[in-house]
């Protein structure tokens, strides 16, 4: 009898533990937290949108309940009336420093008390986005919460502004700064190529045939590593960063391929006379990847040098794109059966240790999905009822938050 | 000397003196028959400049440009995620390899691969190549050299309509032709 209570004991353990299982806690009370700002200079539309960008960020930390009414305080430990009975209160004041640098001061106070400062200076006002992140960031670790490192890091995405015209545009995490880094032809696929995020590939159409360049951001050097008839892509990159996973057509027909930065030399790793593409490291040796062997777009895994190949999806009926992190695979199924109709995509979990699926959207076109690195989010784009947002998925809590988009057509993102 | 001359011009004086008394012949029957039968004017055509013109149509040989020639070329369409040509691609198919053995002689062919905006844009992109190789392997079958075609694709990154309709859907997915020198 008590073997069979551990035994039970031990399973509801592990399902506790696998992000597949839908996370329904009970109302449980999170502390609130207002703001307040104490800055004495800048224009009033300056400081509601550092306002707004700190409001959304302490949003999606998912940890407080955010006042989101703007108050102007004074800058020390005391707090406006509204607020005295208020857990947290953030106050900040904004100043503008040498050479139009913005430098922002923050104090958290606790039941009226301070229990946290600290002062951001960042080069122009302009990115003052990246301050109001690393503030969320700061509080997230003083709350002594999972890391939220990936809200500072930033997305890499191309734009088509013309048929055959896009360009290449480095943003944060809600896309409201952004930084054109290749203009002028036609430029698709952007890839980070290290942690580090200061270098990334890409593939120019511009010629007849396609070409994968690598650009070093800090030194501007644009170095061509392959070209290939027909079609050449850079979907995944290994976390040491020295194999990439290509999608290329170097028979007339696409295949995955692993290419070795250091040897510069490349192994095919699928033979399927279909459509093989977007290949995912899943370790060293073992591959996510979207295929149309069985008739439609699905999801597939197989270890690199092996000919067998395994399906990882046994739903849907289009599922045509997929993020890895660990033993998880989000991916965007089309969920309605007629090609034709209102067509939706969501975006689902699935585990390589479990049977489960997890719905992760609910309405609208939802796509290109992307893990964190450390996989605590999945970042993604979402179109419905003629509106743009990108979205976060914040999946320990069960929670997306959306950004307005006014990016124009997106047709790749990498985070 | 002076003897001479004036005998010279004695001489002269007696030869023109006797030929000045001669009346002038005239035939007079003529006259006494009526006047004469006025004959039509030799029928003429007046060239005006429009008919002397020659026009250049008829006689010169029209040099077809390279966009006159992609002009002549018919895209080939497809079905939602299908590569494989349907019956009326293989129509165009058929009048484009005729263009290509014809006017399209001196140039490579290369097929580019489109896709409507439907699924991840990697996997349309593959779709889009899968589409422009069916075509190449049609052209083939029917004469055109291999060494001739190129393919490429632009998955959905190349629209000719934006609107969401079936109608715009299908024209996207299509196969088109362009030359190269």
């Amino acid at each position: 009898m008590k073997i069979i209570f551990l035994i039970v004991m031990l399973i509801n353990f592990a399902q506790a533990s696998d992000a597949t299982i839908d996370v329904i806690k009970k109302v449980e009370a999170l502390p609130n937290i207002a703001v307040e700002d104490a800055t004495l200079t800048y224009d009033e539309t300056f400081k509601l949108t550092f306002f707004k960008s700190i409001v959304a960020d302490l949003n999606v930390l998912s940890i407080f309940n955010v006042d989101r009414h703007y108050k102007t305080g004074y800058f020390g430990d005391d707090v406006v009336v509204e607020n005295k009975d208020v857990n947290y209160v953030l106050k900040y004041e904004m100043d503008e420093g040498d050479a139009h640098s913005l430098i922002v001061k923050v104090v958290l106070l606790k039941n009226r008390e301070e229990v946290f400062s600290k002062t951001y200076r960042v080069g122009d006002s302009t990115v003052y986005m990246f301050v109001s992140h690393a503030i969320a960031y700061d509080l997230n670790e003083f709350m002594g919460e999972p890391s939220v490192e990936w809200m500072k890091r930033k997305v890499i995405f191309s734009r088509i502004v013309a048929p055959r015209k896009s360009e290449i545009v480095i943003a944060d995490y809600t896309l409201s700064y952004q930084k054109v880094v290749v203009q002028g032809g036609f430029s698709v696929f952007p890839k980070w190529a290290n942690d580090e995020q200061n270098a990334f590939y890409y593939t120019s159409l511009d010629a007849n045939e396609p070409k994968l360049l690598h650009v070093d951001l800090r030194t501007a050097k644009v170095t061509s590593l392959l070209s290939s008839q027909g079609m050449l892509v850079c979907s995944d990159v290994s976390k040491d960063g020295t194999q990439l996973l290509l999608t290329m057509a170097k028979y007339g027909q696409p295949d995955i391929f692993v290419y070795d930065t250091k040897r510069k030399r490349y192994k095919r790793v699928t033979t399927y006379s279909g459509i093989d593409v977007n290949g995912q490291f899943l370790d060293k040796n073992k591959i996510v990847f979207i295929s149309n062997r069985l008739g439609y777009p699905n999801v597939f895994s197989k270890k690199i040098g092996s000919p067998d190949v395994e399906q990882m999806v046994y739903y849907g009926n289009s599922n045509s794109a997929c993020s890895v992190h660990g033993d998880y695979i989000v991916y965007k199924a089309r969920e309605s059966s007629n090609s034709f109709s209102k067509n939706t995509f969501n975006l689902h979990l699935i585990s390589q240790k479990t049977d489960f699926i997890r719905r992760l959207t609910a309405t609208g076109v939802n796509e290109f999905p992307k893990f964190s690195k450390d996989g605590d989010a999945i970042l993604f784009i979402k179109s419905y009822k003629f509106q743009s947002s990108i979205g976060i998925i914040r999946l320990a809590y069960n929670k997306n938050y959306l950004f307005p988009l006014k990016s124009g057509k997106i047709q790749s993102m990498d985070w | 000397m002076k003897s001479l001359v004036l005998s010279s011009v004695v001489a002269a004086i007696v030869v023109f003196s006797g030929c000045s008394s001669k009346e002038a012949m005239v035939d007079k029957s003529a006259a006494n028959q009526g006047t004469t039968k006025e004959v039509k004017s030799v029928a003429s055509e007046t060239v005006t400049k429009d008919n002397a013109i020659v026009t250049s149509e008829d006689n010169s040989i029209k040099v077809l440009t390279k966009s006159d020639i992609e002009a002549k070329l018919l895209s080939v369409y497809f079905a939602f995620d299908k590569y494989s040509i349907p019956v009326d691609g293989s129509v165009n198919v058929s009048t484009d390899v005729t263009t290509i053995k014809s006017d399209a002689n001196g140039f490579g062919i290369k097929l580019e691969g489109n896709c409507d905006e439907w699924g991840s844009d990697e996997y349309n992109f593959a779709l889009g190549l899968k589409r422009a190789t069916s075509v190449k392997k049609a052209l083939v079958a029917e004469g055109i050299a291999a060494s001739r075609i190129s393919v490429i694709s632009y998955g959905e990154s190349n629209p000719v309509c934006s609107d969401k309709t079936q109608d715009c859907w299908a024209k996207n997915r299509r196969v088109d032709f362009s030359l190269i020198k």
